[in-house]
C-alpha cells in the first residue's frame, strides 16, 4: 500500500511537472515568455467598406477581408504563392486547371470547406447560377465572366477536387481563381449576401466578432483553424485615419502596431528605444497617364492624342528624376521601376532603368518635331504648344503622391513642356476616364495595385479600352501579349513576358514615378511580426510579449 | 474712457490691416523666392534662426521646397480679395433682394424668405463641399458658393428695417409729393440702412476669411497650386511634429487679421448705432 | 398659441422638404458614383450594369418620386459606399458620436457662459475684464481647425499623450474636439451675456433694489440676469445650429467618427442615399432646434406670440 502510494504519488507529481513544463513551454517564443490571451490593437488609417471579398478587394479592404476568408492560392513573405486552401494545383490538359484542396478545413460556423464551396464561390465570380442558389447579384469590383471570357465551365472531380475548363489556355488561371477569397455556401444561400458583409463568416485564423463602423474592428482567434491557430487571442484594428494620431498611439502604447507610416518619421522612430520600424515593398505602382489614343477611341474632336508619338512618353521618362523622388520625398522607402511590372510579382524582369537625362530627352523631342522653343521655353511643333493638362486627385493616395505630382510638373518644365496641374476629387478624374472626355493633350496622375501574383494582371492594362487605358497596344505587342496568354510551358512564358516587358519599356505607354514601400512601426512588446509584399497583414506566428 | 481706448484699438486694428493689405499688393516685390516654384533640395528647411535655417528662406520651406513667406505673402492676397469681393458681391445682392421684399411684399418677399429659411437649414460647409465638387474648384467658383452662403444675413437685416421704415412720415410723405418707387428706394430707404449693414459687412469679411481657410482645409478652395492660407494650415497639419513652422504661421496669420477685423467693426458698430443689436 | 405652433410646424416641415429636395438634385448633379464600384480596368459596359444595379439609369423624376415615397418611411436607400441601409449609417454616426460632441460644447459654452459675462460685466474695466475680453477676441477670431491642431500639438505631442489626439472612445477622447468646438460661441455668447447684464444692471429697478438693500447676489441672479436672458436663448439655440455645422470640421481634425465627417466623406464618394439622409437629419435637427428657440421665446415673451 505504501508503494501504490508512493508511485501514485509519483505519478501525480511527474504529471504536475510534465504538464506545468508543457504549459510553459507553449507560453514562449523564441525563449521569451508570451501571453496567449493578450490583446494586439493595430493603428490603420482607414476602415474598410466591406467584407464581403466580390464587392472588391484594394489594399485597405484586402487587409481586413484576408484575417477572416481565405483563398486557394496563399501567398508568403517574398510574395510567392504557396498552398493556402488548396494543396496543390495544376495544368489538366492545355485546357484545364486542377485544383487539390485542402481537407479537414471548417469556416468559423462549423460549416465545411469542400468542392462544393468552391463551386459556389466560381459561380459567384462568374455571375452564373446565382437564381439557382437564391443569391443576389452584387456590384462586383471585377467581373469574372467580362475579363476571362474564355472560361466556359468548373466541376469537381471528387470531394476535394475541383477542375477549371477554358476554351483557350490560361495559363495564368491558378493566379487568376486562386487569389479569391472564398465564401462559404450555405451560409451565404441561408443568409443572403447580405450576411457575407454584415457578419461574415471565413475560414481564415480571425473570426469578426465586432465591428464599429468609421471606429474600430474586433477579431477573435479562431480554434478551430485547419494550421496553428494564432498565438494571441484577440485583434483590433483601430482606425486613426492621421498619421500623426497613429504614431502618438503608439508611442503612448495605447496600439501595438501602426500600419502606413509616413516616410519622414520612420527614421526617427527607428531610433526610438522600444519601437522597431520595419517595411516591405508593396505592389502600388504610381504613373502618369498620358493621353495616348487615337482619335476614334475618345471624346477627341477629331484629334489624336497629343502623346501618341512613342518617343515623346520616353522623353518624359528620361526628364523625371526618378531617384530623386524616392530619396528626397519617399526617403528611399519607395523604389523606382521601369519595367511596367510590379517587382514583386511572378514574371517579373527587371528592365534597364530609365537615366534622368533631360539633354537625352530634349533630342528624343526634338526627334519628334517638338524643337522650336519659344521664349518661355515651350516647345512647339506646327504652332502646337507641348501643353500637358495633368489631373491629379489630391488627398486620395497619400502625401507622397500628392507632393510628387508638383514636383514631376516642374522636371518636365525643365525640358520645354507647359504643365498646367488640375487637382480634382477622384470621382471627377474617374468620371473624366471613364466618359473619354480627357483633352487631348491631357493626363492624370493615378496609382494602381493588385490583387494577384502573376505579371499578367499588369500586362493586360494596355489590351482592351478601360478607364485606365490611354495608349493602347500597337498591334506587334498586342500580339506578343496574346501570346504570354496562351502560352502554356511556363519557361516559355517567362521568356515571353521578358520580352513584353522589355518592348513595353521602350513604347513607354506611361511616365512611370515610383513603386511605394510600406513601412510598419511595432513596439517592443510584439514578436516576430514581418510584413508581407502583398496588401494585408499576416498575424500568424505573431505573439505578444507577457 | 472705455471709447477712447476702443477708438484706440481699432485706430491700430486699421493700420495692422493697411499694412497687411500693402504687403499683399506689393507680394512680388517683398518675396524672397518664386511661391510656386517647387525645389525637392530644399525641403523643409526651418525658419532662418533654427539650426539649418538660412536667410534665403527667413520663414523656411515647405513640403516641396517653397518658401513660406513667399506663400504667406500671396496668400494673403487670396484671403483679402475673396473675403472683400465676397462681402460685396454678396452685399449688393442681398441688400437689393432684402430692399425689394421688404418694400413690394407679397409673394417676392415670401419666396426670398423661404429660399433663405431653407438656405439657412443647409449647413454652410456642407453647401460649400456640396456645390464645389460640382462645380470644381476655381476662384470664381470659390467666391460663388460664398456668396450664395452670404446674401440671407444681409437681406434679412434690410427687410427687417425697410419694413419698419416704408410707413415712417418722411417716406409717406414723399410718396405723396409724387416719388417713384425706385426714387424712394435709392434715396430714402438706402440711407437708413447703410449703417447696420456696414457693421454686419465688417464682421462678415472676418467670417468670410474664415470660411475660405476652412474650405481650403477641407481642399476645396482655391486649387493648388495657389497659395492659400488655409491650404497652407491642410499642408502643415501632417507636419505639425517635424514642420511646425508651416501651420504656425499661415494660422497666426489668419488670427491676425480676422483678429483686426472684428476690433474694426467693433468699434464701427459703437460708433454708428448703438442700438443695433449686439452679437451679430 | 396653438396657430402660432401649428404656422411654425408648417413652416420647419417645408424648410426640410426644401433642402432635401435642393440636396437629391445637387448631388446628383455632382456626377455618378458607378465608377467607384469596379476595377480600374473596368470596360464601359460593366460599369453601365453597376449603374442599373444602383438604379440610377432611371429617369431623374422617377429616382424622384420613388425618394419621396420611401423618405416618410425612413427609407433613405442603400448606401453606395458600405452597401446598408443609409439611414442606419447615418443614425450610427449621429448618435453617440455627434451628439456627445455637440453636447459636450454646447455645456462648455452655456456652463461656462453664465459666469464668464457676469464677472465680466461687474467687474467692468479692471483686470478680469479684460483678460475675458482680450480672449473672447481671440477665441472668436480663430478658425475652428486651427485651434483644434494647437490643442492637439499642446496636450497630445507637447504633453506626451496627456490628453488623446484623435478618435473616440473615453471621455478623455472628447475633452479636445469639444473645446475647440465650443470655443468661438463661448467667447461670442460670453460678449453677449456681458453686454445684456450690463445694460440691465443700469436699469432704475436694479438701483431700486439696490437702495432697498437686497443682496448683491439676490439682484444678480434674480433680476437682472432673467431679463438679459431672452437674447440669451436665442444665442444659445442659434449656437448649437452653430454647433452642428461647425463639427463637421471639428470632427475632420480630430478624426472623430460623427455624422459631420460621415458626410465629408459621403459627397467626394458620391455616396448619394449617405448624402441625403445626412443632410435630412442635420436639417431636421436644426429646424427643431429652431422651432424650440422660438416657442422658448415665445412663452418667455408674450409680445411674440401676437406677431
Amino acid at each position: 500500500m505504501g508503494t501504490v502510494k508512493r508511485i501514485t504519488s509519483w505519478w501525480l507529481v511527474s504529471g504536475i511537472i510534465a504538464l506545468a513544463t508543457a504549459t510553459s513551454a507553449a507560453q514562449t517564443l523564441d525563449g521569451v515568455a508570451i501571453d496567449p490571451d493578450a490583446e494586439l490593437v493595430v493603428a490603420v488609417p482607414d476602415d474598410t467598406t466591406n467584407m464581403d471579398p466580390r464587392l472588391g478587394m484594394g489594399s485597405t479592404r484586402s487587409n481586413y477581408i484576408r484575417q477572416v476568408y481565405e483563398s486557394l492560392v496563399d501567398v508568403d513573405a517574398q510574395g510567392k504563392p504557396m498552398p493556402g486552401l488548396a494543396l496543390s494545383w495544376k495544368p489538366a490538359g492545355d485546357l484545364a486547371w486542377e485544383f487539390t484542396l485542402r481537407r479537414g478545413v471548417t469556416f468559423h460556423n462549423g460549416e465545411a470547406f469542400n468542392a462544393d464551396t468552391v463551386l459556389f464561390n466560381l459561380d459567384r465570380m462568374f455571375r452564373k447560377n446565382l437564381d439557382r442558389w437564391g443569391v443576389k447579384d452584387v456590384t462586383a469590383s471585377t467581373s469574372f465572366e467580362k475579363v476571362y471570357p474564355t472560361v466556359t465551365r468548373w466541376e469537381k472531380a471528387g470531394e476535394y477536387t475541383v477542375r477549371i475548363h477554358s476554351s483557350e489556355p490560361l495559363p495564368n488561371l491558378w493566379d487568376v481563381i486562386g487569389r479569391e477569397p472564398l465564401v462559404p455556401r450555405e451560409y451565404a444561400i441561408k443568409n443572403g449576401v447580405e450576411a457575407l458583409n454584415e457578419r461574415p463568416v471565413g475560414t481564415g485564423p480571425w473570426k469578426m466578432v465586432g465591428w464599429k463602423r468609421n471606429d474600430a474592428m474586433r477579431f477573435e482567434r479562431y480554434e478551430g483553424y485547419w494550421g496553428p491557430p494564432p498565438l494571441f487571442k484577440r485583434l483590433r484594428f483601430q482606425v486613426i485615419p492621421e498619421a500623426g494620431g497613429r504614431l502618438a498611439a503608439l508611442r503612448a502604447g495605447q496600439v501595438g502596431l501602426v500600419d502606413a507610416v509616413p516616410p519622414l518619421d520612420a527614421g526617427v522612430l527607428g531610433r526610438e528605444p522600444g519601437i522597431k520600424v520595419t517595411s516591405s515593398a508593396q505592389k502600388l505602382y504610381c504613373r502618369i497617364y498620358l493621353n495616348a489614343r487615337p482619335k476614334d477611341k475618345f471624346d477627341s474632336n477629331g484629334r489624336d492624342g497629343l502623346f501618341i508619338d512613342p518617343r515623346v512618353r520616353l522623353a518624359f521618362n528620361f526628364a523625371v528624376n526618378k531617384e530623386g523622388i524616392v530619396q528626397k520625398i519617399f526617403h528611399g522607402y519607395a523604389q523606382a521601376n521601369a519595367s511596367p511590372v510590379a517587382t514583386v510579382s511572378y514574371g517579373y524582369a527587371a528592365q534597364e532603368p530609365y537615366a534622368y537625362d533631360a539633354k537625352r530627352a530634349r533630342a528624343l523631342l526634338a526627334e519628334a518635331g517638338w524643337k522650336d522653343a519659344g521664349a518661355d521655353g515651350v516647345l512647339k511643333k506646327d504652332g502646337e504648344t507641348l501643353t500637358l493638362q495633368l489631373l491629379f486627385p489630391a488627398k486620395h493616395y497619400g502625401q507622397g503622391f500628392d507632393e510628387t505630382t508638383p514636383a514631376v510638373g516642374e522636371m518636365l518644365k525643365a525640358v520645354g513642356v507647359q504643365v498646367v496641374i488640375k487637382p480634382v476629387d477622384y470621382g471627377m478624374l474617374i468620371q473624366t476616364v471613364t466618359k473619354g472626355t480627357l483633352p487631348y493633350n491631357g493626363g492624370f496622375t493615378a496609382c494602381r495595385t493588385s490583387n494577384n501574383l502573376d505579371a499578367d494582371d499588369y500586362l493586360r492594362d494596355w489590351t482592351a479600352i478601360t478607364l485606365i487605358n490611354w495608349a493602347p497596344y500597337p498591334a506587334e505587342l498586342a500580339d506578343l501579349y496574346r501570346a504570354t496568354r496562351r502560352e502554356v510551358d511556363p519557361q516559355k512564358r517567362l521568356k515571353l513576358m521578358a520580352d513584353l516587358q522589355r518592348r513595353v519599356r521602350d513604347w513607354a505607354p506611361v511616365v512611370s514615378l515610383y513603386q511605394e514601400a510600406k513601412i510598419f512601426a511595432a513596439s517592443a512588446r510584439v514578436l516576430r511580426f514581418a510584413p508581407l509584399m502583398d496588401l494585408h497583414m499576416d498575424f500568424r506566428g505573431v505573439a505578444l510579449r507577457k | 474712457m472705455t471709447r477712447r481706448r476702443d477708438k484706440g484699438a481699432a485706430l491700430a486694428s486699421l493700420i495692422v490691416l493697411a499694412a497687411v493689405t500693402a504687403a499683399a499688393i506689393l507680394a512680388p516685390t517683398l518675396s524672397p523666392a518664386d511661391p510656386v516654384k517647387n525645389d525637392l533640395l530644399e525641403r523643409l528647411t526651418p525658419p532662418m534662426w533654427n539650426a539649418g535655417g538660412s536667410a534665403a528662406h527667413p520663414l523656411g520651406t515647405d513640403t516641396l521646397g517653397r518658401d513660406v513667406l513667399s506663400r504667406l505673402l500671396y496668400g494673403a492676397r487670396v484671403s483679402l480679395v475673396v473675403g472683400f469681393v465676397t462681402v460685396i458681391i454678396s452685399g449688393a445682392v442681398g441688400v437689393a433682394l432684402g430692399m425689394l421684399g421688404g418694400f413690394y411684399g407679397g409673394w417676392l418677399d415670401d419666396v426670398l424668405m423661404r429660399a433663405g429659411d431653407v438656405q439657412l437649414a443647409f449647413p454652410v460647409l456642407l453647401l460649400g463641399v456640396a456645390l464645389l465638387s460640382v462645380l470644381g474648384p476655381g476662384f470664381g467658383n470659390l467666391i460663388l458658393v460664398l456668396v450664395v452662403s452670404g446674401w440671407i444675413t444681409y437681406a434679412r437685416i434690410v427687410r427687417g428695417e425697410t419694413l419698419s421704415l416704408k410707413h415712417r412720415e418722411f417716406v409717406e410723405a414723399a410718396r405723396a409729393l409724387g416719388a417713384l418707387d425706385g426714387r424712394l428706394i435709392w434715396c430714402h430707404l438706402l440711407p437708413n440702412v447703410w449703417a447696420p449693414i456696414a457693421v454686419v459687412a465688417t464682421f462678415s469679411v472676418a467670417r468670410t476669411i474664415i470660411a475660405e481657410a476652412s474650405l481650403s482645409f477641407l481642399g476645396l478652395g482655391v486649387p493648388a497650386p495657389t497659395p492659400s492660407w488655409g491650404a497652407m494650415l491642410d499642408e502643415g497639419r501632417n507636419y505639425i511634429t517635424t514642420g511646425w513652422w508651416l501651420a504656425l504661421f499661415p494660422g497666426t496669420a489668419i488670427l491676425v487679421v480676422v483678429l483686426v477685423i472684428n476690433l474694426i467693426g467693433d468699434w464701427l458698430r459703437d460708433a454708428l448705432d448703438p442700438r443695433v443689436e449686439r452679437g451679430i | 398659441m396653438s396657430s402660432f405652433l401649428l404656422r411654425r410646424l408648417v413652416h420647419g416641415v417645408f424648410v426640410i422638404w426644401g433642402v432635401v429636395t435642393a440636396v437629391f438634385f445637387l448631388v446628383r448633379l455632382t456626377g455618378d458614383p458607378s465608377a467607384f464600384l469596379v476595377d480600374q480596368s473596368a470596360t464601359r459596359e460593366e460599369i453601365a450594369h453597376v449603374r442599373h444595379l444602383l438604379g440610377l439609369d432611371r429617369p431623374l423624376y422617377e429616382q424622384y418620386a420613388a425618394f419621396l415615397v420611401a423618405a416618410p418611411r425612413g427609407d433613405f436607400g442603400t448606401s453606395i459606399r458600405d452597401k446598408r441601409p443609409a439611414m442606419a449609417l447615418v443614425l450610427e454616426h449621429l448618435w453617440p458620436a455627434t451628439v456627445e460632441l455637440a453636447l459636450a460644447a454646447a455645456l462648455l459654452s452655456t456652463v461656462l457662459v453664465v459666469p464668464l459675462g457676469i464677472i465680466s460685466a461687474t467687474h467692468k474695466d479692471r483686470a478680469a475684464d479684460h483678460v475675458s475680453r482680450l480672449a473672447s477676441l481671440l477665441l472668436q477670431s480663430m478658425p475652428g481647425f486651427w485651434l483644434g491642431l494647437l490643442l492637439i500639438l499642446l496636450f497630445a505631442v507637447e504633453l506626451r499623450g496627456f490628453l488623446p489626439a484623435y478618435g473616440w472612445g473615453t471621455w478623455r477622447h472628447l475633452i479636445l474636439p469639444a473645446v475647440a468646438l465650443a470655443a468661438a460661441p463661448l467667447a461670442q455668447n460670453a460678449r453677449l451675456v456681458r453686454a445684456g447684464m450690463l445694460e440691465v444692471l443700469q436699469q432704475d429697478y436694479v438701483r431700486t433694489a439696490r437702495a432697498k438693500g437686497v443682496p448683491e447676489r439676490s439682484i444678480l441672479y434674480r433680476h437682472a440676469f432673467k431679463n438679459a436672458a431672452i437674447p440669451f436663448i436665442t444665442v444659445t439655440g442659434l449656437s448649437l445650429g452653430f454647433m452642428l455645422s461647425g463639427a463637421i470640421i471639428i470632427e475632420t481634425v480630430f478624426a472623430w467618427p460623427g455624422l459631420g465627417r460621415l458626410i465629408v466623406q459621403a459627397v467626394p464618394g458620391r455616396d448619394f442615399p449617405v448624402i441625403q439622409a445626412g443632410v435630412f437629419v442635420f436639417a431636421l435637427i436644426f429646424v427643431t432646434l429652431n422651432l424650440a428657440v422660438d416657442l422658448l421665446y415665445a412663452a418667455v415673451d408674450p409680445r411674440v406670440r401676437l406677431s
